[in-house]
């Protein structure tokens, strides 16, 4: 048991992961983004996100591991929308970690927020935790209208009732990536060379994803925008996620 | 001594005794069961045999299984490959196994294997890295050369993945993200 | 054990015939239990089955990616499959493609989607039952096209060939082609296309303004000063995924210059959200406002061209005093947008949506094209830029019935000039007003034969359905209209192969022609699509390749295949325009829209507006689609009208109260939402629902605003003025509960947009 605090206790040290190849994080720019929610589809067509039906929407028990949140400022006729992508902010101090007694969520040394499906037993206490509200529970085992489980991916798990699920920054095309770049003897993948779904479908570029780590990644640069912030800072979860907030004219 | 036991037993002897047989009768069965009937090593539809094609004939393993190297799934050989030998090997060209092979062929019909190492489908597992890593087949497959049908000589379990990767020290080997997709 | 049963069995060496018999059971249960119990443990069996013939580029668990072209909506945006064990897995842009770069949009994306849809229609059939019933039987394409071919050339024989007629969707690249010469070939001149969506207004001013008759290159990633007048460039207008690229390098993409966007529409759009002024000018008036701006522009002294008397002159009566008054937009703005229009920097006009689709929709696109005129904005880096003729011979656009022609064609319906009617890949009966009558015009044609994927409102009045492969299982080719400045041209080629016994529709049209006979099979040679795409991309591949090129013509072929698509960048762009000063002004007379039904009668707008996701409702059978949440309200499966807070707190009407919306042209009933949006006086409904007979994911969901749209022509264009409709609502007294993923959509303090920008 005391392994486990003291193990806890250094992964919430700043820098910790620092010493690791890779810290995935993305940045969202809130300046370029539309809110045409290509990602999202592109999320659900990449992750195996099920087809929930009407009625399950009705009870807010959709699955959208990335979803545009609208919030509306002022009124008609000086109204403005504003649109943030919503998905696993990946903490680096994430509440639902603490939260799951099977350590089904755990932080792995990517700077990952994990989610192993078949150590989950739900207990949901994860999305209880999470602020962010992206931690999407099963309800019900999912089924595809024959032939529309054709286009599922081999790559990702297709989930079954009982288990939670969230954003993975897609794990599988990292794991590629990772793949391609031992075979090229390399120690780790080039900047650009893992894009997670969303990002890749991004029609603005609004989304850059890179390793932190690398103080050449692109996404490093865009970090350091002043326009840079995370999202509900201060409740210290220290996120992965850096949003670069809308220009105001 | 026994007679005491069974002098307490008595009561219940036959009952018992039963009971007792029907237990020992459920080992029995699951011995049986795992040794004939298991997917350990099920029949299948040809009686293929490594030890003829990998001992005796000298096949290296990735002459058939040619994907190994390369992909996550190490692939069995196309029908085509089949015959592309066996065309040319006129002695047991008549024997009743390879007639089979051959009906498939003609029907351009898939060989229907029985799959024996299966991983479930919530884990990623790829041939390529570890026969990069300098794995020998027989590592986690046995000594299939010998084989005439086909045994499974692994559980093909979580723990046995983790001590393999534990003993050889992999790198982020324990990390559940490396194998659970 | 083995201590107590081994004296036991001693002991019971006297075992009578009875205990042995009991004993012997036992055991036998015990075995049969364990080897129960090892089957119940084990894994299902799975078989490894291999290839009988391994395909070239083919491993197990590896993806391969093949390029081709999305056909989700008329921007020719190229993309990539994944494609794993011979299934298409996913969607993305072709990066090397000009008009995608690797991206896509959601509906792009959901092409999948159109690929392995349950409600494919999956053999040909024919009506079984009364028309219009849904009663098909199933027949084989022999029996199909020997029935069609032999009417058709029947007809052919006895000089009627003018009698059947062809209508299809937006079809171009040679597919296009091989429509037309079939057509000809038979001896029909009626090959028509319908698409809701299509430009015509756009088109038809640009051929007065600038005498070139095509879609220019709109350059908004370099413009500094983007005005769009009722354009939802990054929703629905022209070619969506290209704008939002342009959009983001307009934002961020150059190191301190962020330009600035400006919308004009009653009820704010995606692009509306995006822009940095949002103005809700009276609906129908945009093309007046631009003629404000125009006015103010001029009057500054910004405007130094030979003709600047002219203009002044064609500019007089729209003051910003006057304009100001009628569009509800202050005077000072006016004059501050003519400043911001004209200021140093490159600046950019568009026109679209509801503002290119009144009574006056080409007067005010000619507008919006004099204002980019007016400030010298054409030809020039982040401008409008014209395009060079389309490469590949590609006909663009020239065949468009738009509502007038769609008019005749149900008069001639109703006059019984028509035998036969193809259909392809457009569905009228959804796609106009009810007043057209189109389904009931149909129901005068004795043999009605639809090609296409998927059953519709139209398709249900077919007496043949002949089944199409979907783009995915196609050969084809295509040019991006609008073009991106300079030749390009892609090709579409099938990713997977196909799922069921369909056929690719100019496979169709090649097999038809040679049962019809005669000429057709003759001068329609081709065994199959891929041969005469081939043979035409060999012909244009001779044709350039006589300046020097030193490539043969298979590994042209081989590279295109690959690539997806064929350009050269840097080539020339376009033939010159010819700006038309008297042409522009002659035609700028009629600035304001006139509405069907009178305001005291109707006091409302009826905005329909086209959605990002089902367009003209093309999208609604896709389930991913149906599940999207709306960008601007979240709504998911199912049709709702847009009201002004202020509108409804006047009226009563809440979210979710049903309302009775009644135009001059006829009514339909559709929840209510509150809106913050959008101008008081103005409905807004979207485009997309209330199908009736499309497939399990669209049927019975929803309303089509477009069946209560008055049936007003856009006199320059001949197209449908499908944004010119008053209306009134009445509440039913029923509710419906409204399906939104939103919970509260205020900031409430909370830094969620970042820590400059709260100020709820």
């Amino acid at each position: 048991m005391s392994t486990i605090v003291e193990k806890l206790r250094q992964y919430s040290k700043p820098g910790y992961y620092d010493k690791f190849d890779y810290h995935w994080t993305m940045t969202i720019d809130l300046d370029r983004c539309t809110g045409c929610e290509a990602c999202v589809v592109a999320c659900q067509a990449e992750n195996n996100l099920p087809i929930v039906g009407e009625e399950r929407f009705a009870e807010n028990r959709e699955i959208k591991w990335i979803r545009i949140e609208r919030y509306w400022e002022g009124e008609y006729p000086d109204i403005k929308m504003g649109f943030i992508p919503m998905l696993c902010q990946q903490c680096d101090d994430a509440p639902c970690e603490t939260a799951c007694p099977v350590y089904a969520t755990y932080h792995n040394q990517d700077g990952l927020n994990t989610q192993i499906y078949n150590r989950c037993i739900g207990t949901r206490t994860c999305a209880v935790y999470c602020p962010y509200e992206v931690r999407y529970f099963n309800w019900f085992t999912y089924t595809w209208d024959e032939p529309l489980e054709q286009q599922l991916n081999p790559d990702v798990t297709v989930r079954e009732k009982g288990v939670m699920e969230k954003c993975t920054f897609c794990i599988q095309r990292i794991r590629i990536a990772k793949d391609n770049a031992k075979d090229d003897n390399r120690r780790r993948v080039r900047d650009g060379e893992v894009v997670p779904a969303c990002v890749q479908s991004c029609p603005t570029e609004a989304l850059v994803f890179g390793n932190s780590n690398d103080p050449e990644a692109k996404v490093s640069k865009m970090m350091k925008s002043p326009r840079g912030y995370k999202v509900l800072e201060e409740l210290h979860t220290t996120p992965s996620i850096v949003y670069l907030t809308k220009v105001q004219s | 001594m026994s007679i005491s036991v069974l002098d307490a037993l008595r009561p219940a002897k036959k009952p018992a005794l039963l009971g007792l047989v029907v237990v020992v009768g459920l080992f029995v069965g699951a011995w049986v069961h795992g040794k004939y009937f298991s997917d350990r090593s099920p029949i299948q539809p040809i009686e293929f045999s490594h030890r003829i094609h990998a001992t005796d004939n000298e096949i290296p393993c990735q002459h058939c299984h040619i994907y190994a190297d390369r992909t996550p799934v190490a692939g069995v050989p196309s029908v085509s490959k089949c015959m592309g030998c066996h065309n040319s090997v006129p002695s047991v060209r008549e024997s009743p196994e390879i007639l089979k092979l051959a009906t498939y062929w003609e029907n351009r019909e898939p060989i229907p294997w029985i799959k024996v190492y299966d991983v479930p489908d919530y884990v990623h597992f790829t041939h390529k890295r570890h026969i990069k890593a300098g794995l020998a087949c027989q590592e986690c497959h046995g000594p299939v050369e010998t084989m005439d049908r086909i045994t499974r000589v692994a559980s093909m379990r979580m723990p046995w993945c983790v001590d393999c990767h534990t003993e050889r020290n992999v790198e982020h080997g324990r990390d559940c993200w490396t194998c659970h997709k | 054990m083995a201590a107590i049963a081994g004296p036991a069995i001693n002991k019971m060496s006297k075992i009578s015939r009875r205990d042995l018999l009991q004993f012997i059971g036992a055991g036998g249960v015990g075995v049969a239990g364990g080897i129960l119990y090892g089957e119940g443990v084990q894994r299902n069996v799975e078989f490894l089955i291999p290839q009988v013939v391994p395909p070239e580029d083919y491993s197990p668990g590896v993806a391969t990616w093949y390029n081709t072209v999305c056909n989700q909506c008329s921007a020719g945006c190229g993309i990539s499959v994944r494609i794993r064990e011979g299934k298409a897995k996913k969607i993305e842009g072709n990066p090397v493609h000009p008009v995608s770069q690797g991206r896509l949009c959601a509906r792009g994306q959901a092409g999948l989607n159109v690929l392995y849809n349950p409600d494919r229609i999956r053999t040909p059939l024919q009506n079984a039952a009364q028309r219009g019933s849904g009663n098909y039987a199933e027949i084989s394409w022999d029996e199909a096209l020997t029935t069609l071919g032999s009417r058709i050339g029947r007809l052919k024989i006895e000089g009627k060939a003018g009698r059947v007629r062809l209508l299809t969707g937006r079809t171009r690249g040679h597919l296009d082609e091989l429509f037309a010469q079939f057509m000809g070939l038979l001896g029909s001149e009626h090959y028509q296309q319908y698409d809701f969506t299509y430009p015509a207004a756009i088109r038809a001013a640009n051929r007065i303004s600038f005498g070139v008759d095509q879609l220019p290159y709109y350059d908004i990633k370099h413009a500094d000063f983007l005005l769009s007048f009722g354009a939802d460039y990054l929703g629905t207008w022209l070619s969506p995924v290209h704008h939002s690229l342009a959009y983001g390098h307009l934002r961020q993409g150059r190191q301190g210059r962020r330009g600035k966007t400006v919308q004009i529409e009653p009820r704010m759009s995606l692009s509306g959200a995006a822009a940095d002024e949002w103005i809700a000018a009276r609906p129908g008036t945009e093309g007046l406002l631009a003629l404000g701006i125009a006015h103010a522009l001029v009057n500054a002294g910004n405007y130094l061209g030979s003709d600047r008397d002219e203009w002044s002159i064609a500019l007089e009566a729209y003051s910003p005093s006057t304009v100001s008054a009628e569009t509800d937009v202050s005077e000072e703005s006016i004059v501050r947008l003519a400043t911001e229009f004209s200021a140093p920097g490159t600046s950019l006009a568009i026109a679209g949506g509801a503002t290119a689709a009144g009574t006056n929709a080409v007067a005010s696109v000619v507008a919006v094209n004099a204002l980019n005129y007016l400030a010298g904005n054409l030809g020039q880096r982040g401008g409008v830029i014209f395009n060079s003729d389309p490469a590949f011979s590609a006909t663009a656009g020239s065949r468009q019935a738009g509502l007038r022609g769609m008019l005749d064609l149900v008069e001639a319906m109703e006059a019984g000039d028509v035998e036969v009617l193809l259909v392809h890949d457009t569905n009228p009966v959804y796609a106009l007003p009810e007043n057209v009558r189109f389904r009931r015009a149909m129901e005068n044609v004795p043999l009605i034969v639809a090609l296409s994927s998927f059953h519709d409102e139209t398709t249900a009045m077919a007496d043949f359905i002949l089944p199409t492969n979907t783009y995915l299982e196609s050969w084809g080719d295509d040019v991006p209209d609008p073009g991106v400045g300079f030749p390009v041209a892609s090709i579409s080629q099938p990713v997977v192969a196909k799922l069921y016994d369909t056929l690719a529709v100019g496979d169709i049209i090649l097999l038809l022609a040679r049962r019809i006979g005669g000429e057709l099979p003759i001068r329609l040679h081709w065994a199959t699509m891929e041969e005469f795409i081939k043979e035409r991309w060999r012909e244009e591949y001779e044709l350039r390749s006589a300046a020097g090129e030193d490539q043969d013509f298979e590994a042209f072929w081989r590279a295109s295949l690959e690539a997806g698509v064929w350009g050269q960048p840097g080539a020339a762009t376009g033939d010159e325009s010819v700006p038309s000063s008297s042409s522009m002004i002659a035609s700028i007379t009629d600035p304001v829209s006139k509405f069907a039904g009178s305001e005291s009668d109707y006091p409302f707008v009826l905005h329909p507006y086209l959605t990002a996701t089902f367009t003209d409702g093309r999208g609604a059978n896709l389930p991913w689609l149906q599940e999207l949440p709306d960008p601007m309200t979240s709504v998911v499966y199912g049709s709702w009208a847009e009201l002004n807070p202020v509108t409804a707190d006047e009226l009563g009407i809440r979210e979710g109260d049903i309302l009775e919306v009644e135009s001059p042209a006829g009514s339909i009933r559709v929840p209510a939402l509150i809106f913050p949006a959008i101008r008081p006086g103005v409905i807004a409904i979207p485009i997309g629902q209330g199908h009736s007979a499309y497939g399990r994911y669209a049927s019975d969901r929803g309303v089509n605003p477009i069946h209560i749209v008055a049936t007003q022509v856009d006199d320059q264009s001949g197209d449908l003025a499908w944004a010119a409709t008053r209306v009134r609502i009445k509440r039913t007294g029923e509710r419906l509960r409204i399906i939104k993923t939103d919970g509260v959509t205020r900031t409430l303090g909370r830094q969620i947009l970042g820590p400059k920008n709260d100020h709820a």
